[in-house]
């Protein structure tokens, strides 16, 4: 009996230490951000390693990006709620990653929308990607299902609730990557088009040179506060700096590596520049976007050399 | 010298011996089933000296790269023999290394889970030097569904390569891919098709290395062989369909 007991308060205990705390931070008039680690998925943080927002307007609130999980999302909801005494009018996905969307079903009854293609790959690649969190941050994840936008978005001027908001359509993450502009405060979320102090992913990246594209045009934007998908809030163009100079260096890396006939191998044990020491993860990424990435710049330097008889 | 002292110098060097001879670096249950079944129980060792190089996970387990460098061996080197250890296929290759070619070479594998990856190097004096690693795995890379059968028109570009040699000072990388789906049998029912021979030949026709290949190795395999000097070369391919493939350099 006292085993059971001792094991109910152990039960009871891990239960209530799943908790996210999360603690919207006012960014700017109306502008609020629950800012999350620059860590990898782990069983330590819930999978919390996202920034997520949301904006007052005179008749409810507008969400961007639900976060890692249905516990997530439900406690997200929850603060919005608290924060403002407003009602959530509409969810604005900004690209199909699971840190990004997996909190979706809190958020039942409201329109969730996003890029076309961006349901169309979620509707592709979501349930792998929830299976694999479950597997990265176990017990936070429980309940939680992929649940698809319900409407669609273009690139363009959306007003909501009196408010304006730009939205931009880029490609370089994903294939769809929504960057959302506060017209009246020129707070920018930018997605992952932005990773800063952390390193950028590429698991569905279509090229550098296409991400490196899309900063010209977010940077072009009039904004005047910058939240990167990852890392800390910036007033200055810094995340872009940082950006064109991760994405120049390992796009370099890649290119001489496949003209020297470098392997995998020795590609994910190149020297990172000294320079991104406070880039967070990059070997941890440079591992993965070789293997993403190396098979594309390999074939480009390699010509056909079979007999054609 | 009496018995006693003979002895005690006997089982000093036997303990001296089973001290010196090196742990297996990565402490598989496996090990020794595959030293039997590959190796027929010959002598060993667990040598750092040969490089195998992975990395420290499979982002993708289809396309795991492996990296095998035995050139402290160089001259020495009759065999390499490369598999993984809780592969439902283990073996990769069995490469003979001509004098003309550098006992190393690169390749991509498929992993179903985390597992031990070996490169044993047989020399000369008959000892077979193991190289470990262990790459982890979230797994599934050799019952996934393949990714060329699912390409339009993978059958016209059946036996394709793309390749290129780099010169590195005197001598020539050689890297290649070619377009094969590499069935391993344990997808969609799709029986095995695999190419299971490779000969690096020079321009008379004379064998520089052979290569011997088993369905862990990836779809499109990738090759890269480093070569001593800048002669050119011929590859020849074949798979166990009979198929017949050649490429210059
Ligand atoms: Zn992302």
């Amino acid at each position: 009996m006292r085993w059971i007991l001792f094991l109910l308060a152990l039960g009871t205990g891990f239960a209530h230490a799943l908790d996210y705390h999360l603690q919207p931070r006012q960014i700017a008039d109306g502008v609020w951000l629950l800012e999350g680690s620059t860590d990898n998925f782990a069983a330590e943080n819930g999978g919390n390693i996202v920034n997520i927002g949301f904006i007052e307007t005179a008749d409810g609130v507008v969400v961007i990006d639900t976060g890692p999980s249905r516990r997530y999302g439900e406690a997200l909801r929850q603060s919005i709620e608290q924060t403002t005494g407003k009602p959530v009018l509409r969810v604005l996905l900004t690209h199909h990653h699971p840190d990004h969307v997996l909190g979706n079903q809190a958020f039942a009854g409201v329109p969730i929308a996003a890029l076309p293609e961006t349901t169309r790959l979620l509707a592709e690649q979501g349930d792998a990607m929830a299976e694999n969190m479950y597997r990265l941050v176990g017990d936070w994840m429980r309940g939680t299902e992929v649940v698809l936008p319900t409407e669609e978005v273009q690139e363009g001027t959306l007003e909501i609730g009196g408010t304006r908001l730009q939205l931009l359509a880029l490609r370089g993450h994903t294939g769809a990557d929504l960057a959302i502009l506060d017209e009246r405060t020129g707070v920018l979320f930018a997605g992952d088009i932005l990773f800063y102090q952390r390193a950028l992913t590429t698991p569905n990246s279509p090229g550098l040179d296409v991400w490196l594209a899309d900063l010209d045009r977010l940077e072009a934007m009039p904004w005047k506060q910058i939240v990167p998908g990852h890392g800390p809030v910036t007033t200055d163009a810094a995340p872009f700096v940082q950006m064109r100079d991760y994405l120049g260096w390992l796009d370099g890396l890649l290119r001489q590596g496949a003209e020297q006939g470098a392997e995998m191998n020795e590609l994910i044990r190149a020297p990172i520049p000294e320079r991104f020491a406070q880039v967070n993860l990059s070997r941890y990424e440079l591992i993965r976007s070789v293997s993403h990435l190396y098979p594309r710049y390999e074939r480009n330097a390699m010509g056909r050399v079979d007999r054609q008889d | 010298m009496d018995w006693r002292s003979l002895i005690l110098l006997a089982l000093f060097a036997w303990a001296w011996e089973a001290r010196a001879a090196a742990p297996d670096p990565v402490t598989s249950v496996m090990w020794d089933y595959y030293h039997q079944r590959l190796l027929n129980g010959e002598a060993f060792v667990f040598d750092d000296k040969v490089r195998l190089e992975v990395p420290p996970f499979a982002e993708d387990a289809r396309q795991v790269p492996i990296q095998i460098d035995a050139s402290a061996y160089r001259g020495k080197v009759k065999r390499i023999l490369a598999w993984a250890e809780l592969n439902p296929i283990p073996r990769i290759l069995d490469f003979a290394p001509g004098e003309h070619l550098e006992p190393s070479l690169a390749i991509r594998i498929r992993v179903e889970q985390a597992t031990p990856i070996r490169a044993a190097v047989l020399t000369d004096d008959g000892v077979w030097h193991i190289g470990s690693a262990r790459v982890e795995a979230a797994g599934g890379g050799c019952t996934a569904p393949s990714v060329v059968r699912a390409e339009a028109g993978w059958e016209e570009r059946l036996g394709q390569v793309l390749g290129k040699r780099f010169e590195r000072g005197e001598d020539s990388r050689l890297r290649l891919q070619v377009s094969h789906p590499m069935d391993n049998g344990l997808v969609g029912g799709i029986p095995e098709f695999y190419i299971e021979q490779a000969e690096l030949r020079d321009a008379d026709g004379q064998v520089l290395g052979r290569i011997e290949l088993f369905p862990a190795v990836s779809e499109n395999p990738t090759l890269t062989l480093d070569l001593r000097g800048d002669q050119q070369t011929e590859l020849w391919l074949r798979d166990n369909n009979g198929n017949e493939f050649q490429a210059a350099f």
